[in-house]
C-alpha cells in the first residue's frame, strides 16, 4: 500500500518554521504545530526544521520517531484504537483487532488509502468492565462482538482494496 | 587549586572539582569497566556498566557521570556492584546474537571482555529479536545492528567530533537503533566514511569492511597519517608484515579520536602489487631489474657525467612533500654539496609556495601562525579558496565544531558552494580569481568604518599608511563589480570579521594556485594584521597543506632560494654557517623552481634530473610539455614507490619505502613536528629515501657522515632556527619521544607572543589584476580544480588505494544545471574538455553548487589529469603555476 501522503506545500512549512527560529527550545512545539497543520510530520519538513534550528536532519528524525504522539505518516480522519489490555484480551480483544484489520484492510499502525481511518492499538483505556473495547475518534465502544464491529467499521460500498 | 578528597576502595585519593568518579579512579589506577564512556566524548551515562556503590548511602551510581564530592566513600567492586553489573551484562547479551566465535571484532570486543570479567556466559533470558545486517555496498564499513548495545558512541562521535550528523537514534524502545535519515544505507546518506564511529564502537555492530585479517593483531604502531597536511595520529595494526587495519591513535593530541576516509581506509596503497621492489635501469629503451649496487653506481655516474660535460647548473633535483624532514634535508645537501646546484625544489611549489612567500614577507613566518586548537576557539572564521572538508578534513571538523558547539560564525568565500557552506553564516561567492579585490574590499570597509585594531597596527606593524592609501579604489560598489559579491554582503562580512574578539583566516590551494597567489596571501595577511589577529590569544592565519610534509620540505630548504630554515642562499653568513658543517659548497644565487626546471629542460639547459617522490609527468600543469621535457633529458633518476608516469621516463628507478616502513619526522600544517614510526619492514628490497640519498651522496664523492637518523635530527635542530627547542632533537639517543616532540607546534611558538620574528609585521599594498583570457575567446567556461576527499597527494598513491578507487573510480566534471541544459548534457554523459593547452575526457555530473560558466573537476586522478589542461602561467613572485582556474570548452562525446 502506498502510504505517501498528499502533496505538501513547502512554503507553508517555511512559514511555520520561521516563526519558531528564535525561540529557545523550539523543536517540540514546532513539530507539534507542523503536525497540527498537516495531520502528521511530512518528511519534507525535516530538512527545513533542521536547518532553521542548526540541527542535523537525523537528529530531528530521532526526536520525531521517539515520541509516540508525533506521526511520520498521514493519519486517517478517525483513529481506531483497539484495546489490548488484559481484560479485553481475555474477552476476545485479539479477534476484535483481527476483524478491525479485515474491515479496514490495513495492518496495525496503518492508514486506509482514502485517509479515513488509522488503525492503532492501545494498552488499556480504563473501561475494563465493558471489555472488549475500542475507541473510534473520541468515542469509546464497549461490549464488542463481530456484528458490532462490522456495524462500526463495515464500510459498505466504498472502494478500498 | 582546590582539591576534593574521597575514599576509593578504602584508599584516600584527591582530585579537582568537576572530575567524575570514573576519571579520578582511572587516574588513581583503579579500573572501572565502561561501555558508553570515552574521554573524547561528552559523558552520557547510558550503559550503567560503570556502576559503583556509595558506601554511605548504599546508592549505586554511574561513575562516568557522577562528579566527586567531598567525603564520598566509593566502592567499585562491592558485591552489589558486581551483581548488578552482571545483571546488566546479561540483559545486553539477551538481545545480542551468540556470534562471538565468528564475529570479526574478536578479542577487541569490549562487551565480550566485560562479560568475561563478570563471568557471564550464555544467557538464559528470553531472546529479543534484533535487526539484521544492513545491506551496504560501500567498500569501507558495514553495520550489523543486531550487535548494537545502544551506547550511542557512534552517534556522539558523529555529532560531537566529526560533526557530520549522519546517524541518530530512530524509534524508541526495543526498535530503537542508530540510523541515517529515512533509515537508508550509508551510501545514500551524507556519510563521509571517516570511520570514526567504527573506531568508537565497542562491539561488532560497526566494522571495517573486507578487513584483510579478521583476527586481533598483537602489534599496533602509532605513527602519522601520510594523506594530508593535518598530521593526524594513526595506529597501524600489523600482522605478518602487513598493515591490516588503521584506526585513530587515541592518544594523539592532534585528532582527538577522529580520522577521515583517507586516513582510515587509504593505507592499502602500501601493499599494492604495483610497488617497486627492485631498482630498475634502462637498457635498450626498456627498464630492467638490477641490484642496488649497479643502480646506484649507474645513477651516480650518469649525474657526474652530465655535471662534467655541462656544468652543475645543468642538473636539477626535485624533493617531495611526502618525504620526511630528514630526507628532504639530506636531499638538499646532496643537491648543494654533491651536485653543486641550487636547482632544488619540491612539489608543494604547486600550491603552497605563494603562502610561504606571502606570509613570509608580511608576517615573517612562512606558514600557519596558530594552532588548530586556537582555530576552534575563534569567534569568526573566514575560509578562502579551500574546501577544508575535502582538502584537510581535520580542519573541517574543527571549523564545524566551532560553529555548532561554540556558536562561531563562519564566512565562506568560495566561487563554489561546498558541504561546509551549510554551516556558514555568510557565503560570499566571488568570481574565480578575484580574491585580491575581495580581501582588499574587506580591508577598506574595516578601515573606513574605523573597526581596525589601532593599538596593534601602531605598535606591532609598519607601512600602514601606504597600505591604507592603496585601498582607496576598493569601494564596495567597485568591489561588487569586480567580484560579484553584493555590497551588503561585503560590508556585513567586514563588520563581522573586524568586531570578533578572535577572527581566523583559513586558506588553501584555491587561493595560492592562482597567478596572483602571493598577492592574495599578502592581502589576507594584511587583513589579519589590520584586525590584530596575529599572535597570542588571537585568531590567526592558517595555511592548509595538501601533503603530509609540504611545510617540512620547505622548512628543510628543498627550495631554490633558501637553505634550511629560510636562510637565504645569498646570505654569506648563512652559507658560512652551513659550510662549517657540510664543507665548502659552491652554488650561489637562487636556483630554478620546479616548473622552471621543466621549462629549462625543454630549452635544453637542464640535462639531468633527480626526482624523489614526485610525479611531474602526471601532476604538473601542461603535461604535454612536461613529458616532452623529461624525455629530452640526458639522464633522469626517479625514486618512488611505484613505476609512476615519471618513473617510466627514467634512466634509473630507485625503489623507495613507504611511510609505514620508515622513521623520521613530518611537520604538519600547524608546524607540529611529529615522529613517524616503522610499522613494517620495507617491501622487497626497497629502502627508505634517506638511506638511498646517503648511498648516492657517497658515490657522488660527497659522503655524509651521519650514522643514524638522530644524527641528522641533531644537525637540523642546530642549524634550523625554529626547530630549536621544539623538543625536536631531544629525541636523539632515546628514540622518538612523541610527547616531547608534539608539545609545541613550532609555528605556534613562533608567533605566540605577538612578536613578529622580524619585530614588526609589514603591510604590503597589493592590487587586483583581472585574469587573462576572456569569455569571448572560444573557451566559455572557467574550470576550477580542488581536492577530492577520496584521493590525496598527486594521486599516485591514492589511485592504488583499492577501497578509495572502488568507491570513486574516476573523476567527474561538475557543471551547473543551467549550463548543462543549454548544452544538452545529462549526468553521466562523457565530454571532451578542451583548453588552449590540451584536452581530456570525463563523465559529467550536474550540480547545484556552481554558478553559470563555471566547471569543477578534482585533481589527483591520473587517468583524467585535469592539470594537463592548464598552461604554464607562473605567479611572478612565487613561481607557482596558476592551476586554480583555466578556460575551457566542452564537447559531448556521443
Ligand atoms: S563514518 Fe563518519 S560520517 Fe559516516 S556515520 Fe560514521 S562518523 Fe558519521
Ligand atoms: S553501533 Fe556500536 S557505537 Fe553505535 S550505539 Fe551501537 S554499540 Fe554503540
Ligand atoms: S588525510 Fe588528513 S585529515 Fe584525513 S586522517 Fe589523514 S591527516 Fe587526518
Ligand atoms: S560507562 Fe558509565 S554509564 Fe556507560
Amino acid at each position: 500500500m502506498d502510504e505517501k501522503g498528499p502533496a505538501v506545500d513547502p512554503t507553508r512549512i517555511g512559514q511555520i518554521v520561521e516563526r519558531y527560529c528564535d525561540q529557545r527550545w523550539p523543536l517540540i512545539p514546532l513539530l507539534q504545530e507542523i503536525q497540527n497543520e498537516f495531520g502528521y510530520i511530512p518528511p519534507e519538513a525535516i530538512e527545513p526544521v533542521a536547518n532553521a534550528l542548526s540541527m542535523f536532519p537525523s537528529q530531528v528524525q530521532g526526536v520525531i520517531t521517539f515520541y509516540e504522539q508525533l506521526y511520520t505518516k498521514p493519519r486517517g480522519k478517525k483513529v481506531v484504537r483497539v484495546c489490548r489490555g488484559t481484560a479485553c484480551h481475555v474477552r476476545g480483544g485479539k479477534t476484535i483487532l483481527k476483524l478491525a484489520k479485515q474491515h479496514l484492510g490495513v495492518e496495525e499502525g496503518q492508514t486506509t488509502p482514502d485517509l479515513e481511518y488509522t488503525l492503532d492499538t492501545v494498552a488499556c483505556i480504563g473501561v475494563c468492565a465493558m471489555a472488549p473495547n475500542m475507541v473510534i475518534g473520541k468515542q469509546t465502544h464497549g461490549h464488542l462482538n463481530p456484528k458490532k464491529v462490522s456495524q462500526l467499521l463495515g464500510r459498505t460500498g466504498d472502494a478500498r482494496g | 587549586m582546590e582539591t576534593i578528597t574521597i575514599t576509593l576502595n578504602g584508599r584516600e585519593v584527591s582530585g579537582h572539582p568537576g572530575m567524575t568518579v570514573l576519571e579520578l579512579a582511572s587516574e588513581s589506577g583503579v579500573r572501572i569497566p565502561t561501555l558508553c564512556n570515552d574521554p573524547h566524548l561528552a559523558p552520557f551515562g547510558a550503559c550503567r556498566i560503570c556502576l559503583v556503590e556509595d558506601e554511605r548511602s548504599g546508592a549505586l551510581m554511574a561513575s562516568c557521570v557522577t562528579p566527586i564530592a567531598p567525603g564520598m566513600v566509593v566502592n567499585t567492586e562491592s558485591p552489589r556492584v558486581l551483581e548488578r553489573r552482571r545483571a546488566i551484562v546479561k540483559l545486553m547479551l539477551a538481545s545480542h546474537p551468540d556470534s562471538c566465535l565468528v564475529c570479526d571484532k574478536g578479542n577487541r570486543c569490549e562487551l565480550r571482555r566485560i562479560a568475561a570479567d563478570a563471568s557471564v556466559g550464555l544467557v538464559d533470558l528470553q531472546r529479543i529479536s534484533q535487526p539484521a545486517l544492513i545491506k551496504e555496498v560501500n567498500p569501507f564499513l558495514e553495520r550489523d545492528l543486531s550487535k548494537c548495545i545502544l551506547c550511542a558512541k557512534c552517534i556522539r562521535a558523529d555529532h560531537e567530533l566529526v560533526v557530520e550528523g549522519v546517524i541518530d537514534y530512530i524509534e524508541r524502545g526495543f526498535a530503537s537503533k542508530p540510523a541515517t535519515l529515512n533509515d537508508t544505507s550509508l551510501e545514500e546518506s551524507d556519510c563521509t566514511f571517516c570511520g570514526t564511529c567504527v573506531a568508537f564502537c565497542p562491539t561488532g555492530a560497526l566494522m571495517e569492511k573486507d578487513s584483510p585479517y579478521r583476527g586481533t593483531t598483537t602489534t599496533a604502531v602509532a605513527t602519522v597519517c601520510p594523506s594530508c597536511g593535518c598530521g593526524c595520529g594513526i595506529s597501524l595494526e600489523v600482522k605478518d608484515n602487513k598493515i591490516v587495519r588503521c584506526r585513530p591513535d587515541m592518544d594523539s593530541p592532534v585528532n582527538g579520536g577522529t580520522l577521515c576516509v583517507r586516513g582510515s581506509y587509504g593505507y592499502d596503497f602500501v601493499h599494492s602489487e604495483d610497488r617497486l621492489t627492485q631498482p630498475l635501469i634502462k637498457a635498450n629503451g626498456s627498464l630492467r631489474e638490477t641490484s642496488w649496487e649497479e643502480a646506484l653506481d649507474f645513477a651516480a655516474a650518469g649525474l657526474k657525467r652530465v655535471a662534467e660535460a655541462h656544468g652543475p647548473g645543468s642538473l636539477a633535483v626535485v624533493g617531495s612533500p611526502k618525504c620526511t624532514n630528514e630526507e628532504n634535508y639530506l636531499l638538499q645537501r646532496l643537491a648543494r654539496c654533491a651536485l653543486g646546484t641550487n636547482n632544488i625544489d619540491n612539489g608543494s611549489r604547486l600550491y603552497s609556495a605563494a603562502s610561504c612567500q606571502g606570509l613570509g614577507w608580511n608576517l615573517g613566518s612562512p606558514g600557519t601562525t596558530n594552532t588548530l586548537e586556537n582555530l576552534e576557539q575563534s569567534d569568526v572564521i573566514l575560509v578562502v579558496g579551500t574546501d577544508p572538508a575535502s582538502s584537510a578534513p581535520l580542519v573541517g571538523y574543527a571549523i564545524k565544531r566551532a560553529v555548532r558547539q561554540r556558536g562561531a560564525r563562519l564566512i565562506m568565500a568560495d566561487p563554489r558552494r561546498t558541504k561546509l557552506s551549510t554551516f556558514a553564516f555568510l557565503c560570499l561567492r566571488p568570481r574565480v580569481g578575484t580574491d585580491v579585490a575581495l580581501l582588499n574590499g574587506l580591508a577598506r570597509s574595516i578601515v573606513e568604518e574605523n573597526l581596525l585594531d589601532e593599538e596593534f597596527v601602531t605598535r606591532r606593524t609598519d607601512n600602514f599608511e601606504a597600505f591604507r592609501r592603496g585601498l582607496d579604489q576598493y569601494i564596495p560598489a567597485w568591489v561588487e563589480q569586480a567580484t560579484g559579491v553584493p555590497e551588503r554582503e561585503l560590508s556585513s562580512a567586514a563588520r563581522m570579521f573586524a568586531t570578533a574578539k578572535r577572527a581566523s583566516i583559513v586558506f588553501g590551494r584555491g587561493l595560492t594556485q592562482q597567478s596572483t597567489g602571493t598577492d592574495a596571501v599578502m592581502a589576507l595577511a594584511n587583513l589579519a594584521m589590520l584586525t590584530g589577529n596575529i599572535g597570542h590569544g588571537s585568531g590567526g592565519v592558517y595555511a592548509l597543506q595538501d601533503d603530509c610534509n609540504g611545510q617540512g620540505a620547505c622548512d628543510m630548504g628543498v627550495v631554490p632560494a633558501f637553505l634550511p630554515g629560510y636562510q637565504s642562499v645569498d646570505d654569506p653568513q648563512a652559507v658560512k654557517r652551513f659550510a662549517a658543517r657540510w664543507g665548502p659548497f659552491s652554488p650561489s644565487g637562487p636556483g630554478l623552481t620546479a616548473v622552471e626546471m621543466i621549462q629549462q629542460a625543454n630549452a635544453g639547459k637542464i640535462k639531468a634530473m633527480y626526482i624523489v617522490g614526485e610525479n611531474p609527468a602526471a601532476t604538473f600543469p601542461h603535461l604535454g610539455l612536461v613529458r616532452e621535457s623529461l624525455r629530452s633529458l640526458d639522464f633522469l633518476v626517479v625514486q618512488d614507490l611505484f613505476l609512476t608516469e615519471t618513473a617510466r621516463l627514467a634512466t634509473v628507478v630507485l625503489p623507495a619505502a613507504s611511510f609505514a616502513e620508515k622513521e623520521g619526522t613530518f611537520t604538519s600544517f600547524e608546524g607540529r613536528v611529529q615522529a613517524l614510526r616503522k610499522a613494517i619492514d620495507p617491501l622487497g628490497s626497497s629502502l627508505p629515501d634517506w638511506q638511498i640519498v646517503l648511498h648516492l651522496a657517497k658515490r657522488l664523492g660527497h659522503p655524509m657522515p651521519y650514522t643514524s637518523l638522530e644524527a641528522i635530527m641533531d644537525e637540523i635542530e642546530e642549524l634550523v632556527p625554529f626547530y630549536h627547542g621544539a623538543g625536536y632533537a631531544g629525541a636523539a639517543g632515546k628514540g622518538f619521544d612523541r610527547s616531547e616532540l608534539e608539545a609545541s607546534p613550532h609555528g605556534a611558538k613562533r608567533l605566540h607572543k605577538g612578536q613578529f620574528p622580524t619585530g614588526f609585521g609589514r603591510f604590503s599594498s597589493v592590487h587586483y589584476v583581472p585574469a587573462k583570457g576572456t569569455a569571448g575567446d572560444g573557451y566559455p567556461f572557467s574550470l576550477i580544480t580542488g581536492t577530492s576527499l577520496y584521493r590525496f597527494g598527486g594521486g599516485s598513491r591514492s589511485s592504488r588505494a583499492t577501497r578509495l578507487i572502488r568507491f570513486l573510480p574516476e573523476a567527474a566534471i561538475e557543471i551547473g544545471r543551467g549550463d548543462a541544459s543549454r548544452l544538452g548534457i545529462a549526468s553521466g554523459d562523457r565530454v571532451r574538455i578542451i583548453s588552449p593547452t590540451a584536452e581530456i575526457s570525463a563523465p559529467v555530473r550536474i550540480t547545484d553548487t556552481l554558478s553559470d560558466a563555471m566547471l569543477y573537476m578534482p585533481s589527483a586522478f591520473p587517468q583524467s589529469p585535469v592539470n594537463a589542461l592548464f598552461g604554464v602561467d607562473l605567479d611572478p613572485q612565487s613561481k607557482t603555476p596558476a592551476m586554480e582556474a583555466c578556460r575551457v570548452r566542452l564537447e559531448r562525446i556521443d
